[in-house]
């Protein structure tokens, strides 16, 4: 189905169900203003989050390797969030976590600063562990009747070799008694790249430093790597594809319509569409290609890149999304959801969760779930050494590769809204907890558990 | 594609007739019903904008603001 085709459908869909809703907004509107005679606050009470997640993974398709070695990675990310209420009607939200890990794939950028390089072994160099950090700050008003939200958002993130600044805001309207929900938000980031390429591509002397009238300066490396003082195996005339990238940024613009449906006292729906545009490098610096049309140059056995993943400088992506939640009896709630994505470069992409939270308790309910996933390759992509030089575009990023996978997970969540443990004025609001395993139908596996502890501050 | 989309445009336009009460919402309201994602999976969902090439429809990273996918 064409881009533009699913474009239409679902913008035909949302604007159905929301001239509908709005149809029943103007017959029961005298009893919602009837309501808004009391005004509840959006929010009683500051509330704190802290979260934290282990995440593992490993894969033998590492793309700083060209698509082969090792993808050991384990990464720890403690976050807060907290909402404040500023008044009745608004709310401030700041969101600020961190994201530390170490990575046996990116520590290959420079795979000779150990004592011998292998793809499927780490390196020591400073690219085998790195911190993310962001930090969001969310502010959003409720108009008296409580039926129509406005929210404005900005961001900053970095890790070492990225830089991001964002911004949006969305509007929020509800309608027929608040049974229908339509919104619309735009998002825009302007990202930065520190472009660190493969060691051997920098050889002592080739980091390049873009300036802002376009010229291109050599820098020294601080690797300090001279590949002069190798000795080189297989192909001894190694003469790579390589030029620094002129341009640093990414920028990327989205939008997003959503539109909420209660069906019946007991099953509730959203659609969401998203539509995003980036332009800029679109390309990892550091992920190698090696072509099939070139001779196999080595150090320490290590394969040496042809060149640097090349992707097109644009891309459109598009998705569409749907849940659908059902409260089955006292026990049982089926949570169900559907994506559909696709894109221009040649992913489609389908997406099924199913979650099946059991009240098991009062206050404890399990939560198991399965998610499946598929996504076409992306028309750029090739396994390891089986591009060819003459393609304009190259990826051995497995990413981006066909493959299907299958995600199981079993969560707790204890919810207490009595708030009856408390510490001083902090009390204990819930508490999640959950487990998931990840495969893909390729050698990717990955292992991942999270907990969440909710507080909230009396006043 | 097509006829998903139908089936559930009928769905929702049929369903969408009736207006279900504040009083009425005890199960609507309940925390498992929430039709976004809870906060602890929120992990999950930058996880897979990394590691897959789809994101969005799901009210999570769309793409920007970090070097995934």
């Amino acid at each position: 189905m064409q881009l533009g085709k699913l474009n239409i459908i679902f913008t035909v869909i949302i604007c159905v169900f929301s001239s509908n809703a709005y149809a029943q907004f103007t017959v029961i509107n005298d009893s919602v203003l009837n309501d808004s005679t009391y005004k509840k606050r959006v929010l009683e009470n500051t509330e704190i989050s802290f979260l934290f997640s282990l995440y593992t993974q490993d894969g033998e398709n590492a793309a700083t390797n060209g698509g082969i070695g090792s993808e050991q990675l384990i990464d720890a990310t403690p976050t807060f969030v907290v909402s404040v209420p500023i008044n009745d009607d608004d709310v401030l939200t700041i969101d600020a976590g961190i994201s530390a890990y170490t990575s046996a794939s990116s520590s290959n950028i420079n795979p000779f600063d150990s004592d011998k390089a292998d793809a499927f072994q780490a390196s020591s160099g400073a690219s085998s562990a790195d911190v993310w950090g962001n930090f969001t700050g969310i502010y959003s008003h409720s108009s008296d009747d409580r039926n129509k939200i406005w929210s404005g958002k900005l961001s900053v993130s970095a890790e070492y070799d990225y830089f991001s600044v964002g911004f949006g805001g969305g509007r929020a309207w509800l309608f027929n008694e608040k049974n229908t929900e339509f919104s619309i938000h735009g998002n825009v980031y302007l990202d930065t790249w520190n472009t660190v390429y493969p060691i051997e591509l920098r050889s002592g002397k080739s980091k390049s430093k873009v300036e802002d009238d376009g010229t291109i300066n050599i820098e020294d490396d601080e690797d300090n790597f001279n590949i002069n003082n190798y000795s080189i195996t297989g192909d001894t005339n190694y003469l790579p594809i390589f030029s620094p990238f002129k341009s640093k940024g990414r920028n990327s613009y989205s939008a997003s319509l959503g539109f909420s449906q209660i069906l019946s006292r007991s099953i509730q729906l959203s659609l969401v569409y998203d539509i995003v545009m980036q332009q800029g490098l679109l390309s990892t610096p550091f992920h190698r290609i090696h072509f099939q049309d070139y001779g196999n140059s080595y150090i320490e056995g290590y394969h040496l890149a042809d060149a640097i993943e090349t992707l097109p400088d644009s891309r459109v992506k598009m998705a569409g999304g749907m849940r659908l939640n059902i409260y089955l009896n006292r026990i049982f709630v089926l949570r169900n959801q559907y994506r559909y994505y696709q894109d221009n470069w040649g992913i489609k992409s389908h997406t099924l969760i199913f979650e099946l939270p059991i009240k098991l308790a009062d206050k404890i309910t399990l939560i198991p779930s399965y998610r499946y996933y598929n996504q076409t390759a992306a028309d750029y992509f090739a396994p390891y050494n089986k591009h060819l030089s003459t393609e304009k575009f190259y990826t051995s990023d497995y990413d981006l590769s066909k493959f299907n996978s299958n995600q199981f997970g079993l969560g707790i969540s204890y919810t207490d809204l009595d708030l009856k443990h408390n510490i001083w004025k902090v009390k204990l609001k819930s508490i999640d907890f959950q487990l998931n395993k990840y495969d893909r139908n390729t050698s990717f596996n990955s292992f991942y558990g999270a907990f969440a502890f909710k507080f909230i501050l009396d006043s | 594609m097509k006829k998903i989309v139908i089936v559930f445009s009928l769905l929702i336009l049929l369903g969408s007739c009736t207006v279900v009460k504040e009083y009425e919402k005890v199960y609507i309201n309940d925390p498992d019903m929430a039709l976004e994602s809870k906060k602890i999976d929120r992990f999950k969902t930058n996880i897979h904008s990394y590691r897959e090439a789809a994101s969005g429809g799901n009210g999570g990273k769309t793409g920007g603001g970090c070097g995934c996918n």
